[in-house]
C-alpha cells in the first residue's frame, strides 16, 4: 500500500545509499552464523533432531531477514519541498513524517563506528516536540553535509519560533 | 566532598562496629556542610535585569553565568515550598523552551519582592516595558474545597481500589481452608495499601487546594496548593495543546479536567504544572478552552469517525475515536469509558506523522499524528481510511503553514470573558 505514503505530487523521494543494507547484512552474518552454530550444536548434545532443527529455523529467521533489510532500505526516502521536508520509513511499520522548517531547532548529523567504517552518516532533525520522529539514515557523508547545510540555511530562513 | 565523608563512614562503621558517636559526628558534619552549602549558593547568586534580558550570575569557586532572553520564556512561576513560606520567602521560576533543566530559579526572596519581580519579568517579556507593576488579575474560577476532595476521591476509584481488597480476601481464603492465623498480616497488607492510597489522595489535594484560574493583562495566572503554593503565569499563547479529560468516575456528575502543553514543562516531572483546571462543568472547561485559544467554539467544529472497518482494529472504542478541524484547531475525541478532547491549534503543530501497522494496512488503514511539546496532550486520528488520513495530513501541514505565516494566535488577552 504505496497509496497514503505516496510521495507528494511533482516530487518524487530521494532514496538512500544502498550501503545501508550492506552494513545491516554484514553485521546480520556477523552475529547469525555464531547464533546459528551456536544453537544448533549446543542443543545437537540433548538431541539431534532438535538441534537440526532449531539451526534451520534459525537459518529461515537470518534469510528472512536478509530480505526484510532489502525491503526496509527501498522504504526509505526522503524529499525537500520548499516549505518542510518529508521522511518516509518503514516496510511494515510505515511511517511518514512531515517536519516544517520553520519548526526544526536543530539538525544532528551522527555517524557510530560502524556507520562510519561503512561510510554512512545519518541526519536527524529535532523539532520542540520529543516525538518528532524525523531521521535520515544512510546518507553518504557528502550527500548528509550538504542536506545538514541546506536545512539549517532553509530552517533560519523559514524561523517561526514556538 | 560529601560522597568522600560517606564513604568513609562506611568503612568506619564496617571496621569499628562500636564507632556510633563517630558515625553519628560524621552524618551531622554532613548535614552542616549541606546547609552551609546552601547558603552558600544563596548568598552568591546574583541576579541582574537588563533590558530584554535576565543575568544570573553563580558560584564561589567556579562562576557560572547564565542569560535568559526574555522574549523567549514561556512562563513566570512564584514557588513558596512549605520551608520557605514558613520564613515568608518565595522562588521565583523562569521557564524557557526546551528541557525542564533550562529552567532557572531565583530563591529565595521575600515573597513580595518576588511578585514584583515577576510583574517585571512579565513586563520585559511581552514587550510592556521596565518596571511593570503586578497587574491587576480577575479571577475566572476558583475551584470549591468539597468538589476538589470529591474529584480527587472519585478519580481514585480504579483498579487501584482492587489492592484494597487484597487483605480481606486473603483473610477469607485463610478462614476457608480453616487457619485463620495469618489476620494479622492481612491487616497490615490492607493498612499498607490504605496509607498508599490516602497519602496519593492527600498529595493531590494538597497541590491542587484552593486552584485558581484568573486571567490578567500579562497572562494567564494558576494559584495552588496548600502547605506549599504555587503561582504560575503564562503570557498569551504559551499554551502548545489543551486537552479536556472525564475520567469515567466524574461522568455521572458532568466534571471534567483541563490540561496543557507548555513548551517548558517537562511531561512527566509533575502533573500540577500542566493542570489548567482540576475539575469544573464541562461547559465551563469549554468555554475556557475556547478563549483561551482565541476564540473557538469547540461544539461547531464538524468531527468525524473512523470508517466501519476500524471496529476489526479497534473493536468497541473505533466509534469513540473521532476527528476533526476548522481553520484554526485540530480536534480529536477518543476513549469509550474515560474520554478525552484533544484540541490542538495549527500554530502550534511542530511535524505531522502518518503511521500505518501491518494489521492498518490490510484494512487499509492508516493514523495521523500531530506532534507537540512534551506534555499530558498527544494528538492523534486513529485508524482512518488511507486516503482520508493522507488528505488530512496534507490540510495540516497547509493550515500549519498558513497559521505559522500570520501568525494566529492572540496577542494578549483581552477582557472578553467567557460567563
Amino acid at each position: 500500500m504505496e497509496g497514503p505514503f505516496a510521495a507528494p505530487a511533482e516530487h518524487s523521494w530521494t532514496r538512500v545509499s544502498p550501503r545501508l543494507a550492506r552494513m545491516r547484512r554484514t553485521i546480520l552474518v556477523l552475529i547469525g552464523i555464531p547464533v546459528i552454530v551456536g544453537i544448533s550444536v549446543g542443543l545437537s548434545f540433548v538431541n539431534t533432531l532438535i538441534g537440526v532443527g532449531a539451526g534451520i529455523i534459525v537459518v529461515a529467521l537470518v534469510v528472512a531477514a536478509w530480505f526484510s533489510i532489502g525491503r526496509n532500505l527501498r522504504s526509505w526516502g526522503y524529499v525537500e519541498r520548499d516549505e518542510d521536508l518529508l521522511v518516509t520509513h518503514g516496510a511494515m511499520f510505515k511511517k511518514l513524517t512531515i517536519v516544517p522548517y520553520g519548526r526544526m531547532q536543530l539538525v544532528d548529523v551522527e555517524a557510530g563506528p560502524i556507520e562510519r567504517s561503512f561510510g554512512l552518516v545519518s541526519v536527524k532533525l529535532h523539532t520542540a516536540a520529543a516525538t518528532t520522529d524525523a531521521k535520515v539514515c544512510g546518507l553518504t557523508p557528502d550527500h548528509a553535509g550538504a542536506l545538514r547545510d541546506r536545512l539549517t540555511a532553509l530552517g533560519e530562513a523559514h524561523a517561526a519560533g514556538l | 566532598m560529601v560522597f568522600t565523608l560517606f564513604t568513609l563512614s562506611e568503612r568506619s562503621t564496617g571496621l569499628g562496629g562500636g564507632l556510633h558517636w563517630g558515625t553519628f559526628a560524621v552524618y551531622a558534619a554532613i548535614g552542616i556542610l549541606v546547609i552551609v552549602r546552601g547558603l552558600i549558593t544563596v548568598a552568591v547568586t546574583r541576579y541582574h535585569l537588563m533590558g530584554g534580558e535576565l543575568r544570573i550570575d553563580s558560584g564561589l569557586l567556579q562562576k557560572r553565568s547564565k542569560r535568559i532572553r526574555l522574549n523567549r520564556v514561556q512562563s513566570v512561576d512564584v514557588l513558596e515550598p512549605l520551608a520557605a513560606r514558613i520564613f515568608g520567602l518565595a522562588e521565583v521560576k523562569v521557564t524557557t523552551a526546551g528541557s525542564e533543566r533550562s529552567a532557572v530559579q531565583l530563591r529565595y526572596l521575600a515573597l513580595s519582592v518576588a511578585q514584583a519581580l515577576r510583574a517585571d519579568l512579565l513586563g520585559r517579556s511581552t514587550g510592556v516595558g521596565n518596571g511593570a507593576v503586578e497587574a491587576p488579575e480577575r479571577p475566572l474560577i476558583v475551584v470549591p474545597h468539597g468538589r476538589l476532595v470529591g474529584a480527587v476521591l472519585l478519580e481514585m476509584v480504579s483498579w487501584r481500589l482492587l489492592l484494597l481488597a487484597i487483605g480481606p480476601v486473603l483473610t477469607a481464603v485463610g478462614q476457608q481452608n480453616g487457619h485463620g492465623a495469618t489476620i494479622g498480616v492481612d491487616i497490615a497488607v490492607f493498612a499498607g495499601f490504605a496509607i498508599v492510597l490516602g497519602h496519593a489522595a492527600w498529595q493531590r489535594v494538597n497541590s491542587l487546594w484552593e486552584f485558581t484560574v484568573s486571567e490578567s493583562p500579562d497572562g494567564l495566572r494558576i494559584r495552588h496548593g496548600l502547605l506549599s503554593t504555587n503561582r504560575l503565569t503564562m503570557p498569551p499563547g504559551r499554551i502548545q495543546a489543551i486537552l479536556i479529560h472525564q475520567p469515567l468516575s466524574w461522568r455521572p456528575l458532568g466534571w471534567v479536567q483541563v490540561r496543557m502543553n507548555v513548551a517548558g514543562y517537562g511531561g512527566a516531572t509533575s502533573t500540577k504544572s500542566t493542570m489548567l483546571i482540576p475539575v469544573t462543568n464541562r461547559a465551563f472547561a469549554e468555554s475556557l478552552v475556547g478563549w483561551v485559544l482565541g476564540g473557538i467554539e469547540l461544539n461547531a467544529i464538524p468531527l468525524t469517525p473512523p470508517p466501519g472497518r476500524a471496529a476489526l482494529r479497534a473493536p468497541l472504542w473505533w466509534r469513540a475515536e473521532l476527528a476533526g478541524s476548522d481553520g484554526r484547531v485540530f480536534v480529536v475525541h477518543h476513549g469509550l469509558l474515560s474520554r478525552t478532547v484533544d484540541v490542538v491549534p495549527h500554530a502550534r503543530t511542530q511535524s505531522v506523522r502518518l503511521t500505518a501497522g501491518p494489521f492498518e494496512r490490510a484494512l487499509g488503514l492508516a493514523t495521523m499524528h500531530l506532534d507537540s511539546t512534551q506534555g499530558p496532550v498527544k494528538t492523534r486520528a486513529a485508524h482512518r481510511d488511507g486516503a482520508e488520513a493522507r488528505a488530512m495530513l496534507d490540510m495540516q501541514v497547509l493550515r500549519a503553514q498558513e497559521a505559522r505565516h500570520h501568525g494566529s494566535t492572540p496577542a494578549a488577552f483581552g477582557l472578553l470573558l467567557p460567563r
